[in-house]
């Protein structure tokens, strides 16, 4: 029997030195750990799907650089930080002082707050089913720490955009902690995307812990290019009454990945995913969400939708796990597909684990084809053909889309969206 | 305006339209009516273009020109219009979008420019309040939840926001109450003009009450088997298809099929 194989020895060299103390030990100590982990392959439950389109070769496992480069010029509504190739730049970052709320690079924190720091990373995230997370926890040269006091209120969506340059071959380790305090608020944008078209892979973690009461807006938006290999998780651990609400757009590549986990721990919390994919040529996109209902009383919602055209492929993988003691939980998982061409494949799959006995509990999952008879009525009436399948295609997403909170992030999306629409259905 | 001439149309190749021959004038209403089964419904769904159906013989002009080379939105844009039996829910596209998306597409075929938003709202509001449709089912999906009646009073709004030359009604009244009946009717009969034709495709007799044709044809096994005035209608309403050598509506079925 062949061997599994293992995580090249080459992504296992020391990385940057400028983090503070506690910081650097954890590194060092999550590395360590890392020798010899096995890569996914197609006999990994969680990785079936996708393993055949991870391909990490040495060349990618060099930090990339982010000196003398500029960082990204986005242009945002809200305030600003950017990061380039996993590295905070202040200079194009920009965000007031404010009240209750500390945004501080990782490399800027004093030992106490990053002995603190070090404590709670990665408490977040299952390690045996978010792989990949580890790495980052070995790799990681910067990261954002974001700190809301009590009752603390960020006025304006905070967008983070993370540019990776792959001018060179390399990887970049983006990482993120938010820790949201008894009946805060905020909106976080998660902004991907790449210059440059060497082979890369970028491995995020962003974190978040949610006080009582707290209120937290996750929007993730993923434009990165087609030689960016993308593997992100998010953690997210409720306490009473908090709410956490995620939109995550994503447009394929040759290996997009994004975990989802939310641990409801608190009595009354409550979450709501959303997810539109779209995917198209050969690219790939997946999606595991995880919810663990730990606590009695909690509400989850989630709704992912994937459109495939070409030859692409889409996965879906959406876990509920109502513990023993979560009596009275309500949860409700939903998941649509839309296969563009006869060569697009989307996987789907509910995992619903039910250990109480009085809970509420739905999910569903469909896959189809846009509907001939509802074409044929819409053009009958003199609508193009594109436009046709444009207005049904989008009245598979739009409802998710017109949810996003913000409206730069909808533009985005929307003409994201027309370019794949102009590429899928021209000649229509 | 509308010439058929031998139209031949097959669906998963069994022949349902076999050698139909029919001249539409500008101005005339023309209604269709014939037995389950005898091909009316193919007949409105091959006239609009829909590629279910395969034309094998005969040639179909509206002003002249083949309508049959054209694709379905071609001809929508040349002036065809077919209010559907069933017409379709669409949920997700709002009405509002369906319609302004439909009425623009012809604006720029004529080298119109377009309706912005807020015009259309004022036009589609007037035209929602003829066919006596609350102007709130702009903002629901198309058709969707919507009752047979509302459906139908639906189409017809389109037909007057559309302003097709020639509008092929099928089976419009099925499914309606008296009241509906009445609404949908009065909106058809605006719709009538000097330079439109109507076609309507229906199974009863009484639609021609409200909405009267200029000439009847009677359509069995694939064929126009016989044709005249209004007064046809009333015949066939008293002594049924029989006396027209059609024995029953499951014979003509079975006929249609071979």
């Amino acid at each position: 029997m062949k061997p599994a194989p293992t995580l090249s020895a080459a992504f296992l060299y020391p990385a940057g030195q400028s983090l503070p103390e506690p910081l650097l030990a954890l590194r060092k100590q999550r590395g360590t750990a890392l020798v010899d982990m096995p890569l996914p392959t197609r006999k990994t439950e969680n990785w079936k799907y996708s393993s055949k389109y991870l391909k990490l070769t040495d060349d990618m496992a060099i930090s990339l650089p982010a000196e003398h480069k500029a960082g990204s010029s986005l242009a945002v509504p809200g305030y600003k930080v950017s990061f380039l190739n996993g590295v905070m730049m202040p200079e194009a970052s920009d965000y007031p002082d404010l009240d209750g709320i500390t945004i501080e690079r990782f490399a800027d924190l004093d030992d106490d707050a990053a002995a603190s720091l070090a404590d709670r990373m990665d408490s977040t995230l299952d390690n045996k089913a978010v792989q990949m997370a580890r790495l980052n926890s070995a790799r990681f040269e910067d990261g954002l720490l974001i700190r809301l006091k009590p009752d603390a209120v960020l006025d304006q969506p905070l967008f983070i955009v993370h540019e990776v340059n792959a001018d060179a071959s390399g990887s970049a380790y983006p990482r993120i902690f938010v820790d949201a305090g008894r009946h805060s608020q905020i909106t976080l944008v998660e902004e991907y995307i790449s210059s440059g078209s060497e082979a890369v892979m970028v491995n995020t973690v962003t974190e978040f812990t949610l006080g009582d009461g707290a209120n937290v807006t996750s929007i993730r938006l993923n434009t990165e290019g087609e030689n960016v290999q993308h593997i992100g998780a998010t953690g997210v651990r409720q306490q009473r009454s908090s709410r956490f609400e995620s939109h995550c757009v994503g447009f394929g590549g040759p290996l997009r990945r994004h975990d989802l986990q939310v641990r409801l721990e608190g009595e009354g919390a409550e979450c709501k995913l959303n997810g539109v994919v779209v995917t198209q040529g050969k690219q790939h996109y997946d999606n595991h969400t995880t919810i663990e209902h730990v606590a009695a009383h909690c509400n989850s919602e989630e709704t992912y939708r994937n459109i495939a055209a070409d030859q692409s492929h889409a996965v879906f993988n959406g876990r509920i796990h109502i513990h023993q003691d979560a009596q009275k939980s309500n949860a409700d998982m939903n998941n649509k597909n839309l296969l563009l061409s006869n060569g697009a494949e989307i996987d789907t799959k509910p995992e619903l684990e039910i250990y109480a006995d009085d809970v509420k509990c739905a999910h569903g999952a469909t896959i189809g084809q846009l509907d001939e008879v509802s074409l044929f009525y819409l053009v009958s009436r003199g609508i193009g053909r594109r436009e046709a399948n444009v207005l049904l295609t989008m009245a598979f997403i739009n409802e998710l889309v017109e949810q996003i909170p913000v409206e730069q992030v909808r533009d985005t999306a929307h003409t994201r969206l027309n370019q794949f629409f102009d590429q899928t259905f021209e000649g229509a | 305006m509308l010439s058929i001439k031998n139209l031949h149309a097959s669906v998963e190749g069994k022949e349902i339209l076999k050698g139909i021959n029919l001249e539409i004038k500008a101005g005339e209403v023309h209604a269709i009516m014939g037995p389950n089964g005898s091909g009316k419904s193919t007949l409105s769904q091959v006239l609009a273009g829909n590629e279910a159906f395969e034309v094998t013989e005969g040639e179909v002009t509206l002003n002249g020109e083949n309508l049959l080379d054209l694709e379905t939105e071609e001809r929508a844009r040349e002036g065809i219009f077919l209010a559907f039996q069933y017409p379709v829910e669409i949920p997700g596209v709002s009405n509002l979008q369906f319609l302004r998306t439909a009425v623009n597409a012809m604006r720029h075929h004529k080298g119109e420019a377009e309706m912005n938003a807020a015009e259309f709202m004022k036009l589609a509001k007037e035209v929602s309040k003829q066919v006596d449709l609350d102007p709130a089912f702009l903002k629901r999906g198309v058709n969707e939840g919507f009752s047979g009646g509302e459906k139908k009073r639906n189409e017809i709004m389109q037909a007057l926001l559309l302003q097709p030359k020639l509008a092929i009604l099928d089976e419009t009244d099925s499914g309606l109450d008296i009241d509906a009946l009445q609404v949908v009717s009065n909106g058809v009969n605006a719709l009538r003009a000097e330079d439109r034709a109507i076609l309507m495709v229906t199974h009863y007799q009484r639609l021609l009450n409200h909405i009267v044709p200029d000439h009847v044809h009677v359509l069995a096994g694939g064929k126009i088997v016989k044709s005249g005035g209004r007064e046809l209608a009333l015949e066939l309403e008293e002594r049924g298809y029989g006396w027209l050598g059609i024995k029953d509506e499951e014979e003509a079925a079975a006929n249609s099929a071979n």
